[in-house]
């Protein structure tokens, strides 16, 4: 398998769109079936069916939901902030692509192979929240502004902690490079010598994410869509597209830190990376069908009062051990 | 201390609400998936009024008394009738309901003095305008009408020679008893 | 480019005013809620009700006593059973009909059933305000076989016209005592799993407790009534302090609670549920044979010239009839106390200072109905 994008199509200008095409493909077929995935899970656990009609098992009904959203009329409503409120979809979504590219999705699958991929991944995750707080201020509605306050907010106390048990397991890898980082685990996966921080880093990534219980940014029940309210057809496909796919980024992250990635016995690297972001992947929804969402004060008091602390203190402990082993 | 206690509880009780969830997770939905699976309906299930059958009859017994729609809170019903020849009682040429107002009361069953009025069991019914639940209750007894007005004429007549019968017979009784009476008084 | 959100008068650039509903997906139907905002903080609030004021009780004025029973059910959707029966109760202690032992007891049943099922609603919809969908279903999983138990006796699911002036449309079955009994056992085994689930979830607790304090002293300034009265530690309820129909018969606790936050006032409701649920057995195993309607009903209901007042405990709280005959077969004037009225009227003093996610949760907690508070 060519390691290498640019040497099948000759020129860069043919690479770049043939891989975001590739990678576009990969994330459409993985959203919808994480989001047909969702509808399942979430029926099962309230004794429901979930989609049942379309295909097997319903497994064709999120195809047609997204037919739906691209064939409706976008609406731009007239009061909003025109440039903001078109570009916000877009910024939103681009980084997510750049994201993907770097994940070893088995031993010799990758795009490309950065010596400082994992900086690049929260560099690029870091920047959702400038296409959430476009939307919310170019929707110019006070709900929207207010998602987008709460998103920023979220983004900033989370991302600390987040960064903080990554560094944890990069001062173990003594590398950046995920690739690298995977290799290291072929005996045993960080998550059982980081426990705490593999819990902080899911904990931290979820809200990263504005999954339940720390969907505020978009709290349906407060502040009716948050910072998507004004959004409809194929606008709003991109915030959930955004969404579900920011869910498989930091999934996949978690599988390429903690859980050994592709690295697995008997089946193939792949499979086991899918194994893996998938149970994560449900985990989240699991997390989402069961509890309620944490009040805004109590979200950022629990980032700096105990995720922040702690990460800092795991992170200490497991420099002292590297240094003295 | 009590900190890390508290988060100890803390994530204890998350961690049970997970374990309720996902035992549901694997027991069976409880939906029913209404077109292919019908759900069973109640016995007095209320829905649109019907006409319903009287057996000595074969059809209804309405007798246009207008009852229920007088007492009718949505004044859903409204009813035209007029005397048969050879009946007792009138009979109705228009029983009309319109469904769209009707609040499931059953207020007009209370008073029905023939107890002709009952629920339909069609609980499915939708339609496109107001007009598809403006209901003409005689709809289903017009083929039957005259056979029904043939039999009701029947009933009326044989009534008729009954109440005739008793009046002789009560006659002769009351004419028997003064003789007997005379016939005592006299001895 | 049109100009972007205005924030408050010059004076106060960092206040703004929200409107919060009428379509609003967690203000329980139509109400509106005029905010004054900092931040999230909220300066002050102001109800706005009447969105869905269907003029009750001017139809009360224009048809008579009989012809009023299925309104009473629409006001308050949610606990249907008990406004239509304690509107029949009313109307025969003021004409003095007696009613059928076996019509009493059935109409407590259905009315406890009743009870559970608006408290299973309300349970629900409040963790659907925080957030939690799947309490919410559950919840609803359970109300449906208590609605499908009303529809067998009732013949209808939410709008209940089940009861008459001397006693109920229909007798009930085996089959409805049966399922009656099993789904007081199911819920009872239910209960654990829901706390479990909710009520010692820490999200939950955190979310509930602190907030929306509804006082004694606020209690008696704008009469609340009900789970609320009883969460801030007065114990008061109709059906022990001044028992109508056959509550005096049956064993049961009013429970009731301290603080008058959300949390107390949450538990109140779901300890509610275990007493109702321990009353729908009382009277089962009492449940005598006879009749369930009064042999002799007046047709013509013309209470003697006068005013009229008569209580009843609804879900929500106290639920007053106050009719004005003036001896005619139509009531001069029909006025009803609907207990979210007061309760709602206590948000302008209760939410001020506290956050947008907060009033989702107060509101949620105080349990309003809009449609009773509208009439």
């Amino acid at each position: 398998m060519a390691r290498n994008f640019t040497e099948i199509f000759g020129s860069v200008w043919f690479a770049i769109p043939a891989a975001v095409t590739v990678i576009m493909g990969f994330l459409a077929i993985n959203a919808l079936m994480i989001v047909w995935m969702e509808r399942k899970v979430a029926a099962r656990m309230q004794r429901r069916m979930g989609p049942t009609e379309r295909g097997v098992f319903g497994l064709l009904q999120t195809t047609y939901d997204m037919i739906k959203l691209m064939s409706k009329e976008l609406i731009t409503p007239r009061h909003v902030s025109r440039k903001l409120y078109l570009v916000a979809p877009v910024v939103l979504f681009t980084p997510i692509i750049a994201i993907c590219s770097l994940f070893p999705l088995s031993e010799n699958w990758v795009f490309h192979d950065y010596d400082i991929a994992l900086v690049l991944v929260l560099a690029f995750s870091g920047m959702a929240v400038v296409g959430i707080f476009a939307a919310g201020w170019g929707s110019n509605n006070k709900y929207s502004l207010l998602g987008a306050v709460r998103s920023i907010l979220q983004n900033i106390a989370y991302e600390v902690p987040l960064i903080l048990s990554v560094l944890a397991v990069v001062i173990m890898a003594r590398t950046m490079s995920l690739h690298e980082i995977v290799m290291e685990q072929s005996t045993i996966p960080y998550i059982v010598v980081q426990p705490l921080a593999a819990i902080i880093f899911f904990i931290a990534a979820t809200a990263e994410t504005n999954r339940a219980p720390f969907d505020i940014p978009e709290a349906e029940s407060e502040l009716v869509g948050g910072f998507h309210t004004e959004y409809s057809g194929m606008r709003f496909g991109l915030f959930f597209f955004a969404e579900y796919s920011s869910m498989i980024i930091v999934c996949a992250l978690a599988t390429v830190l903690f859980l050994g990635g592709w690295q697995g016995p008997i089946l193939p690297g792949f499979v086991w990376f899918f194994i893996k972001v998938y149970f994560l992947i449900f985990l989240m929804m699991w997390f989402r069908w069961t509890f309620p969402r944490l009040r805004f004060d109590q979200l950022l008091r629990f980032a700096w009062l105990l995720l922040v602390p702690l990460a800092l203190a795991n992170l200490l402990v497991t420099a002292i051990i590297v240094k003295l082993i | 201390m009590e900190m890390i206690s508290d988060v100890y509880r803390g994530f204890r009780s998350l961690l049970k609400g997970m374990g309720v969830t996902i035992r549901h997770f694997f027991r069976k939905p409880v939906t029913v998936e209404y077109p292919r699976e019908r759900a069973v309906v109640s016995k007095v299930q209320r829905n649109a009024i019907v006409l319903i059958e009287k057996d000595d009859i074969g059809s209804h017994n309405c007798i246009a008394c207008l009852q229920c729609e007088k007492i009718c809170p949505s004044n859903c019903i409204s009813i035209t009738g007029s005397r048969k020849d050879g009946l007792a009682f009138k009979r109705p040429d228009t029983f009309d309901l319109n469904f769209a107002l009707c609040s499931e009361c059953g207020l007009c069953l209370d008073v029905c003095p023939t107890d002709t009025l009952g629920y339909s069991k069609q609980y499915d019914k939708a339609g496109y305008s107001r007009e598809d639940f403006f209901y003409d209750l005689l709809d289903q007894w017009k083929a039957t009408e005259e056979t029904a007005l043939g039999t009701l004429r029947e009933i009326e007549r044989k009534k008729k020679e009954e109440r005739e019968a008793r009046r002789k017979a009560d006659a002769e009784a009351k004419a028997k008893a003064k003789e007997n009476d005379d016939g005592d008084e006299k001895a | 480019m049109p100009e972007l959100i205005r924030v408050g008068r010059d004076e106060d650039r960092d206040t703004y005013h929200l409107n919060m509903g009428p379509q609003h997906p967690s203000t329980h139907g139509v109400l509106r809620l005029r905010l004054h905002l900092k931040g999230e903080v909220i300066l002050s609030a102001d109800p706005i009700v009447g969105y869905s004021h269907r003029a009750h009780e001017k139809m009360a004025e224009n048809r008579n006593y009989i012809q009023f029973l299925p309104n009473t059910s629409r006001m308050d959707y949610l606990s249907g059973m008990i406004y239509n029966v304690g509107y029949c109760q009313a109307i025969e202690k003021i004409i003095g009909l007696e009613v059928p032992e076996r019509a009493e007891y059935i109409r407590v049943i259905c009315c406890e059933l009743n009870r559970i099922s608006s408290h299973l609603l309300w349970y629900g919809t409040l963790l659907m305000d925080l957030g939690g969908f799947t309490p919410f279903l559950y919840c609803f999983e359970d109300r449906e076989r208590i609605l499908d138990i009303l529809d067998l006796v009732s013949g209808s699911r939410l709008t209940y016209c089940y009861g008459r002036f001397g006693g109920v449309t229909e007798d009930v079955d085996d089959k409805f005592l049966s399922e009656t009994l099993a789904f007081c056992k199911h819920l009872r085994n239910r209960l654990p799993e829901y706390d479990d689930l909710v009520t010692n979830n820490v999200i939950f607790q955190n979310r509930c407790k602190g907030i929306g304090h509804i006082d004694k002293k606020t209690c008696h300034e704008f009469a609340v009534t009900g789970p609320c009265q009883r969460a801030a530690g007065e114990k008061r309820d109709v059906r022990r302090d001044e028992p109508y129909g056959i509550y005096d018969r049956f064993d049961f606790k009013v429970p009731t609670r301290t603080g008058g936050d959300c949390f107390d006032r949450f538990m109140v409701r779901v300890e509610e549920i275990s007493e109702s649920l321990s009353i729908v057995e009382q009277a089962i195993s009492k449940l005598p044979v006879g009749p369930v309607m009064a042999p002799k009903v007046p047709r013509k209901i013309a209470p003697a010239k006068g005013e009229y007042y008569f209580a009843v405990e609804s879900a929500r709280g106290h639920f007053g009839m106050y009719i004005v005959s003036n001896g005619t077969e139509i009531p001069e004037r029909m006025h009803f106390r609907t207990p979210s009225f007061s309760n709602l009227a206590t948000m302008r003093r209760v939410l001020k200072g506290s956050t947008i996610s907060d009033t989702v949760a107060i509101l949620g907690s105080i349990d309003i109905v809009l449609p009773e508070i509208d009439r």
